[in-house]
C-alpha cells in the first residue's frame, strides 16, 4: 500500500506520462489476511501521509501505560523499568487489518487499480529478468480437472514488480531461490505469533495499556513472549510469539498460548470476556543479516517478505512502510529513466543502507540469534547491544529454525512420549482457552472446497514412517489451525490428512517442517481468513 | 376473527393446514377456515371437525390447478368479504409463491415463517428466524388489518388444533374467479430424484460423526434412520473420508438445518458442526465422551457406546 | 432481452453474529459483506440468458452506500450497468419499502425479465421479489430451477415440496425468484474488473417513502429453554427412556 501511495505521490509531483500501477491482493478484500499485535511506530506514516489524522487513520489508542513482566507459573515480576526497545511512548495500538483497509481506501482514491481476490502464483521471467507475475488459475476441482467455470491465470506484465508477499512469501521464496539472493546471508529465522481479539467488561483495563511478558510458559531454551494491548470499548488484543527454532519436537505453540492465557495476570483480564477473533502468522525474526539481496532485474522486495522487522522492538509495520516507499522511489526513477535493470534497482538497497532502516536494524542484528544461548545470556546480550549500539559484536552464527528441532530420541531419550497426545496439555474450557478447531472457526477462514489443496506436501510417505518415528509428526502441533491430521488408513497404519480449508495462511508449516517438503501456495482467489479488527 | 387458509392439492389437505389452525386458535378469538380449489367438499368436511366458526369454500374451475394469479384474485375477494383481523397460512412453497403478492395487492403487512406468537399489549408479536435460524427476531405487523401471517412448518403442533363440540358449518363463498386474468399456465407436477439432497426440508435427521469409526458401520445408522423416518447426515470428517457424499454434510462448510429432531451419533460437537444444526427443535446426542461439547446444546443426551445404544434404540422403536 | 437482477448486500456467512446494544439488529460495523447467495445465482442465470438471447443485464440494489460493493462485483462478472437506490436507512428497511423503491427505479426501463434470489440470507422474509412483481404489474413464479425463453413467453421449472417439480408457462415481461445452487457461478476475471470500472452505476434517490409494513422489535439468540437431560443406565434402559421421551413428551416420532 505504501509503495502504491508513494508512487502516486511521486507521479503527482513529477507530472509526466502517467504510470500504470496495479496492486494485487490475494484476499477477498484488502486487509482480510493481515494481522499483527499491533503497535505502530508512526514515523513512516507521518512521512507518507502527513495529514493522517485528518484522513481518519484508524489509530485505536495511544500508548499510555506500559508494563513488562517476567512470568513464573503463578506470579509476575515486573521489570523495574521498561527496557528501552519495548518503550512505546508516542506509538499507537492499532488493528493492522483496519489500518490496511484504510490505506487501501487511500490507494483507490488515487485511482490506482487494486485487484482483490487475485493471488499471484508465480513470477514471470524473460530469461533472467523479471517481467511480471502470473495470477492463479481459477476453477480447478480438487482432483486437478478443469471445471466448467475454469478461468486461466492472467499474465500481468510490468516494468518493475515490487514483491510484498509477506513473511515466507511464496513469490519471494521462489525468486530468492532462483537468483540465489541469499548467498552470503544468514538463513531467515522465524517466529509464530498467535493472537486473539477479545471483548472484556468495560473498565476492566484502561485503554492504551501495553503489556509484554517473558518467561513462563516458555522455558529458557525457547524464544518468545506474550503481549496484551488494550483498546477503547473493552477491546483487547492478546497473543503469544514463539520462535520457530525450538528444540522440543513435541512443542505446541497453540498450547503454550493457552497456558499463557491461564496465567493469573492475564486470566484476570480476560475472564468473563468474549473471544471475538483468532488468527496466527509467522514473523521474520532473523534481523539484518538474514535480509537477502532485495533487488534483481525488474524486481524489488519490500516489507516482511524481505525480513524487515525489528525483533527487539517487535515492530515491522513502519519498516514495511519505509521499504515500500523506498521501493516506490527507486522504481519510479528507474521507469522514468527507462532502465529497470538490477544495476539501476540497486539504488533501493543503497537507500535502505543509508536510512533509518539500517540504523534501526543493524544494532539489533543478533538478538534472535543470541537466544540460542538461552534466555539469560540473550537478555544480557540484548541489553548490552542496546547500550553500545552493537557495533563491536561479531555477527553470531545462525541456523535455520527447522534444523534446530531435535529428534524424539535425542530430546526424550528413553522416555518417548505418545506422539498423538499433547505433552503439556492446557485445560480447554472453551471460555478462556480453546481447542484449535474452535479457534479456527473464529478466524473466519473459508476456502471453496472444490479445489486442489494449496498445501503441497511433496512426499507424504515420509509422514507415517520416517517423520512419525523421528519427530512424531510435529506438523500436528505447530500448525495453529488443525490443518494436518494423522488419521487411520486402515490396517493399523496412519496417513496424513490435509484439511486445507482450515488454513489461516500463517506459513508455519512451510517454515518449520523438518524435511522441508511442504510448499504453501496461494489457494483460489479470495480464500483465507477474515481478520476483521485484527 | 382470524381467517385460516388451508391448503389442498387434488382434494387432499396439506397437514400443515392443521398447524396454521392451531396457531390461529392459540392467538385467540374466533377462527374461520377457508379452502380454495375445485371440488373441495371432502376437504371442507375434514376441516369441519375443527373448533371454528365456519368453513368457507372458494370454488371455481380456474382454481383447480394452483396459480398465483388465481389464488391472489380469489383471496383478495375473500378477505374483502370476510374482513378478518388476521389471515394465517402454513408457510409452504405454495404460500411463499402467492402470499407476498396478496399482501401487495391488499397493501397489508405480511410476516412470514413465524415460529411463535406472543401477546403484547393489544396486539401480537411474531417470532421468526433470521440469519438462517442463527438468531430469532420479534416482529410486529404495522398498518391496518388484516395482517397476513405464515406459520413455519412444524412450529405449531397439528395435533394441538382443537376440535369443535360439533361439526362447523360449511358455506360456499360467492366468489368468481376470472380465468382470463390468470397469466400462469401450469403443467402437471412431477416427481424427480433430486441430484442433491436438501436436508433443510427433512423433519428428522440422524447425523453421524467420527464415533462411527468405519464406513462399514453406517448400516447401523441407516437402520436407525429408517426406524425413525429420518434422513441421514454427517459431520465433516465423515464426508471428507468419502463415507457419505458431500451433500449430506451439516455444518459451516455444509448445510444448515433446523429439523424437528436431530440425533447426533458419535459427534463431538465442534463449533463448525454446531452452527449448522443448533436451531434444531429437539437435539439428541449419543457420545462416549461425557465432556463432548455436543451435550451442551442437546436436549437429551446418552453417554455411552453408540454401538450398544443404537441397536437398543432400534429394538425399542420396533416395539 | 432486457433483464434486471435485483441483488442485496448481506453480511458474510462466517461473520460472528453479535447483537447490537439496542438489540435491534446485529453489530455490523467493520463487518465483511458479500453478495446474497441466492442473488448470485439469479445473476448467473441472467448472464446465461443474455449469452443465449442477447440483450443487456442491469443489476439493481436498494441499500446504503456500501452496497455499491456488490454492484461492482456484479458488473465485474458481466452485468452491463447498475442502478443503486442509495440511502442509509434502506439498510434496515422491510420488503415493502425496498420493493417500492426498486419498482420506482426500474419501472421506466421496461424490462422483459426481472430476476431476484428467492430470499435474503439475513432477514429472509422472501417477499421483495413477489411484491415487486405485483407493483410492476408482472406475473411471477418463485423458487425457479430452470428458465427457457421462447419469444414472448417463458417456460420455467418450479421447485415444490418433497422432491416435486412443476413446469409452467408465463408471458413476458415477468419476474422470477431463483433458487440457490441451480448453476455454477462464474468467476469475476481481472478483465471483468477492469471493464467494470467503465460501466455505469446510476445513483437514484429513493422515491417518497412507503410506510414500513413490519417492524423488527428485537433480535436475540434463541435460548435453549431446557437443560440437557442426560439419560442414565444401561444402553437398553437409556434407549427405552429416550424413545418414551421422543414419542410421548416431545412427540417428534410416532
Amino acid at each position: 500500500m505504501s509503495a502504491a501511495l508513494r508512487l502516486a505521490q511521486l507521479q503527482k509531483k513529477d507530472g509526466g506520462e502517467p504510470l500504470s500501477i496495479a496492486v494485487l491482493e490475494k484476499a477477498r478484500e484488502a486487509g482480510a489476511h493481515i494481522l499483527s499485535g499491533a503497535m505502530l511506530d508512526p514515523s513512516a506514516l507521518k512521512e507518507l501521509v502527513p495529514d493522517y489524522k485528518d484522513k481518519g487513520a484508524p489509530l485505536a489508542s495511544e500508548v499510555h501505560h506500559e508494563h513488562v513482566y517476567f512470568l513464573t507459573k503463578n506470579s509476575k515480576i515486573p521489570f523495574p523499568i521498561t527496557p528501552p526497545p519495548l518503550q512505546n511512548h508516542g506509538n499507537y495500538i492499532i488493528s493492522l487489518n483496519r489500518f490496511v483497509k484504510w490505506m487501501a481506501g487511500l490507494v483507490e482514491a488515487e485511482g490506482i487499480d487494486m485487484f482483490a481476490g487475485f493471488p499471484a502464483s508465480e513470477v514471470l521471467y524473460d530469461e533472467d529478468r523479471v517481467v511480471g507475475v502470473r495470477t492463479r488459475d481459477q476453477g480447478i476441482d480438487k482432483h486437478g480437472a478443469k471445471k466448467s467455470t475454469f478461468e486461466p491465470g492472467v499474465d500481468i506484465k510490468a516494468k518493475v514488480t515490487i514483491l510484498c508477499d509477506g513473511v515466507r512469501g511464496n513469490l519471494t521464496k521462489a525468486l530468492v531461490r532462483r537468483f540465489a539472493l541469499d548467498a552470503g546471508r544468514q538463513p531467515q529465522l522465524y517466529a509464530i505469533g498467535i493472537k486473539e481479539l477479545w471483548e472484556v467488561p468495560k473498565g476492566r483495563i484502561k485503554p492504551g495499556t501495553v503489556i509484554h511478558s517473558l518467561g513462563y510458559p516458555l522455558r529458557s531454551e525457547e524464544f518468545g513472549g506474550g503481549f496484551l494491548y488494550s483498546m477503547p470499548d473493552g477491546i483487547v488484543s492478546v497473543g503469544f510469539v514463539t520462535g520457530l527454532d525450538y528444540r522440543d519436537p513435541m512443542f505446541d505453540p497453540h498450547q503454550t498460548f493457552q497456558h499463557f492465557k491461564q496465567h493469573p495476570a492475564f486470566a484476570s483480564i480476560l475472564q468473563g470476556g468474549q473471544l471475538m477473533r483468532y488468527g496466527a502468522k509467522a514473523l521474520p525474526e532473523g534481523g539484518w543479516h538474514t535480509i537477502p539481496r532485495v533487488y534483481a532485474d525488474g524486481v524489488l522486495i519490500a516489507g516482511d517478505a524481505g525480513g524487515f522487522m525489528n525483533s527487539m522492538r517487535l515492530k515491522g509495520i513502519h519498516l514495511a512502510m519505509r521499504t515500500g516507499m523506498f521501493a516506490a522511489e527507486t522504481a519510479f526513477e528507474a521507469v522514468r529513466a527507462n532502465d529497470t535493470s538490477a544495476a539501476r534497482l540497486r539504488k533501493y538497497e543503497e537507500r535502505i543502507e543509508a536510512s533509518e532502516v539500517k540504523r534501526e536494524l543493524y544494532p539489533v542484528r543478533n538478538v534472535h540469534q543470541s537466544f540460542s544461548y538461552g534466555l539469560l545470556p540473550a537478555l544480557m546480550y540484548s541489553g548490552l547491544s542496546l547500550v553500545t549500539g552493537g557495533w563491536w559484536f561479531k555477527d553470531m552464527p545462525a541456523h535455520a529454525g527447522f534444523e534446530r528441532i531435535k529428534k524424539l530420541g535425542e530430546y526424550y531419550g528413553a522416555n518417548r512420549p505418545d506422539v498423538d497426545a499433547p505433552v503439556r496439555p492446557a485445560k480447554i474450557d472453551r471460555q478462556l482457552t480453546f481447542d484449535k478447531l474452535t479457534n479456527v472457526h473464529y478466524s473466519g477462514t473459508r476456502h471453496p472446497e472444490d479445489q486442489p489443496s494449496h498445501l503441497i506436501v511433496h512426499d507424504t510417505n515420509i509422514c507415517a514412517t520416517r517423520c512419525r518415528e523421528e519427530y512424531g509428526n510435529p506438523c500436528l502441533r505447530f500448525c495453529p489451525a488443525n490443518v494436518y491430521e494423522m488419521v487411520d488408513a486402515g490396517d493399523g497404519r496412519k496417513k496424513l490428512q490435509i484439511n486445507a480449508s482450515n488454513c489461516v495462511h500463517c506459513k508455519t508449516c512451510d517454515i518449520m517442517d523438518p524435511y522441508q517438503v511442504i510448499d504453501w501456495v496461494p489457494p483460489e482467489g479470495g480464500g483465507g481468513p477474515q481478520y476483521e479488527g485484527m | 376473527m382470524i381467517l385460516v387458509i388451508a391448503e389442498q392439492r387434488e382434494g387432499q389437505l396439506n397437514r400443515a393446514s392443521w398447524e396454521a389452525i392451531a396457531a390461529a386458535q392459540q392467538a385467540g378469538g374466533p377462527v374461520k377456515i377457508a379452502v380454495l380449489g375445485a371440488g373441495v367438499a371432502a376437504a371442507a368436511t375434514e376441516l369441519a371437525v375443527a373448533d371454528a366458526a365456519e368453513i368457507v369454500t372458494v370454488e371455481a374451475p380456474a382454481l383447480e390447478d394452483y396459480t398465483a394469479d388465481g389464488y391472489v384474485q380469489a383471496l383478495s375477494a375473500l378477505v374483502g368479504a370476510e374482513s378478518p383481523t388476521h389471515v394465517f397460512f402454513p408457510h409452504t412453497y405454495q404460500t411463499r409463491d402467492f402470499a407476498p403478492a396478496l399482501a401487495a395487492r391488499l397493501q397489508r403487512a405480511l410476516i412470514t415463517d413465524v415460529t411463535a406468537i406472543k401477546k403484547q399489549g393489544d396486539g401480537l408479536v411474531y417470532v421468526r428466524p433470521v440469519f438462517q435460524g442463527k438468531l430469532n427476531a420479534d416482529v410486529s405487523a404495522e398498518g391496518p388489518a388484516p395482517h397476513l401471517i405464515t406459520c413455519q412448518i412444524g412450529a405449531f403442533r397439528a395435533d394441538a388444533a382443537a376440535r369443535g363440540a360439533s361439526a362447523a358449518a360449511v358455506r360456499k363463498a360467492a366468489i368468481d374467479v376470472d380465468a382470463s386474468a390468470i397469466r400462469q399456465k401450469p403443467e402437471a407436477p412431477f416427481k424427480e430424484a433430486k441430484q442433491a439432497v436438501d436436508l433443510s426440508q427433512a423433519e428428522r435427521i440422524v447425523a453421524v460423526g467420527r464415533g462411527i469409526k468405519g464406513q462399514e458401520h453406517l448400516q447401523l445408522v441407516e437402520k436407525l434412520a429408517q426406524a425413525i423416518g429420518a434422513e441421514i447426515a454427517a459431520s465433516r470428517p465423515i464426508c471428507d473420508s468419502g463415507w457419505l457424499p458431500m451433500d449430506r454434510q451439516i455444518g459451516s462448510s455444509g448445510q444448515t438445518v433446523a429439523p424437528k429432531l436431530y440425533v447426533a451419533l458419535g459427534i463431538s460437537g465442534a463449533i463448525q458442526h454446531l452452527v449448522g444444526m443448533k436451531g434444531s427443535r429437539t437435539i439428541v446426542a449419543i457420545n462416549k465422551d461425557p465432556e463432548a461439547p455436543i451435550f451442551e446444546i442437546a436436549d437429551f443426551g446418552i453417554t455411552g457406546d453408540l454401538f450398544e445404544v443404537v441397536p437398543a434404540l432400534i429394538a425399542e422403536l420396533s416395539k | 432481452m432486457k433483464i434486471a437482477v435485483c441483488i442485496k448486500q448481506v453480511v458474510t456467512r462466517e461473520w460472528q453474529l453479535r447483537v447490537n446494544d439496542s438489540k435491534s439488529w446485529i453489530r455490523d460495523q467493520d463487518a465483511s459483506f458479500e453478495l446474497n447467495e441466492p442473488d448470485a445465482y439469479a445473476l448467473e442465470e441472467a448472464l446465461r440468458l443474455k449469452e443465449k438471447h442477447g440483450g443487456e443485464v442491469v443489476v439493481c440494489s436498494a441499500g446504503p452506500a456500501r452496497a455499491a460493493q456488490v454492484l461492482r462485483e456484479a458488473l465485474a462478472r458481466g452485468a452491463d450497468r447498475a442502478i443503486h437506490v442509495e440511502s442509509e436507512p434502506l439498510a434496515s428497511a422491510d420488503a415493502f419499502v425496498i420493493a417500492d423503491v426498486l419498482a420506482a427505479a426500474v419501472r421506466d426501463e421496461k424490462f422483459d425479465l426481472v430476476l431476484t434470489g428467492l430470499q435474503s440470507d439475513d432477514q429472509g422474509f422472501g417477499q421483495v421479489g413477489v411484491v415487486l412483481a405485483e407493483k410492476l404489474g408482472m406475473p411471477h413464479a418463485t423458487i425457479i430451477m430452470e428458465v427457457q425463453v421462447t419469444g414472448p413467453t417463458m417456460r420455467v421449472k418450479r421447485e415444490l415440496e418433497g422432491g416435486w417439480f412443476q413446469w409452467m408457462t408465463l408471458p413476458l415481461p415477468a419476474l422470477l425468484t431463483i433458487q440457490s445452487g441451480i448453476n455454477q457461478l462464474r468467476y469475476a476475471t481481472l478483465k471483468g474488473i477492469m471493464a467494470a470500472k467503465k460501466k455505469e452505476i446510476r445513483k437514484v434517490a429513493p422515491s417518497a417513502s412507503t410506510a414500513q409494513a413490519q417492524k423488527i422489535l428485537s433480535v436475540y439468540f434463541p435460548e435453549k429453554g431446557k437443560k440437557t437431560q442426560m439419560l442414565p443406565g444401561s444402553p437398553a434402559e437409556a434407549a427405552r427412556a429416550l424413545v418414551q421421551k421422543l414419542r410421548d413428551e416431545v412427540r417428534v416420532i410416532s
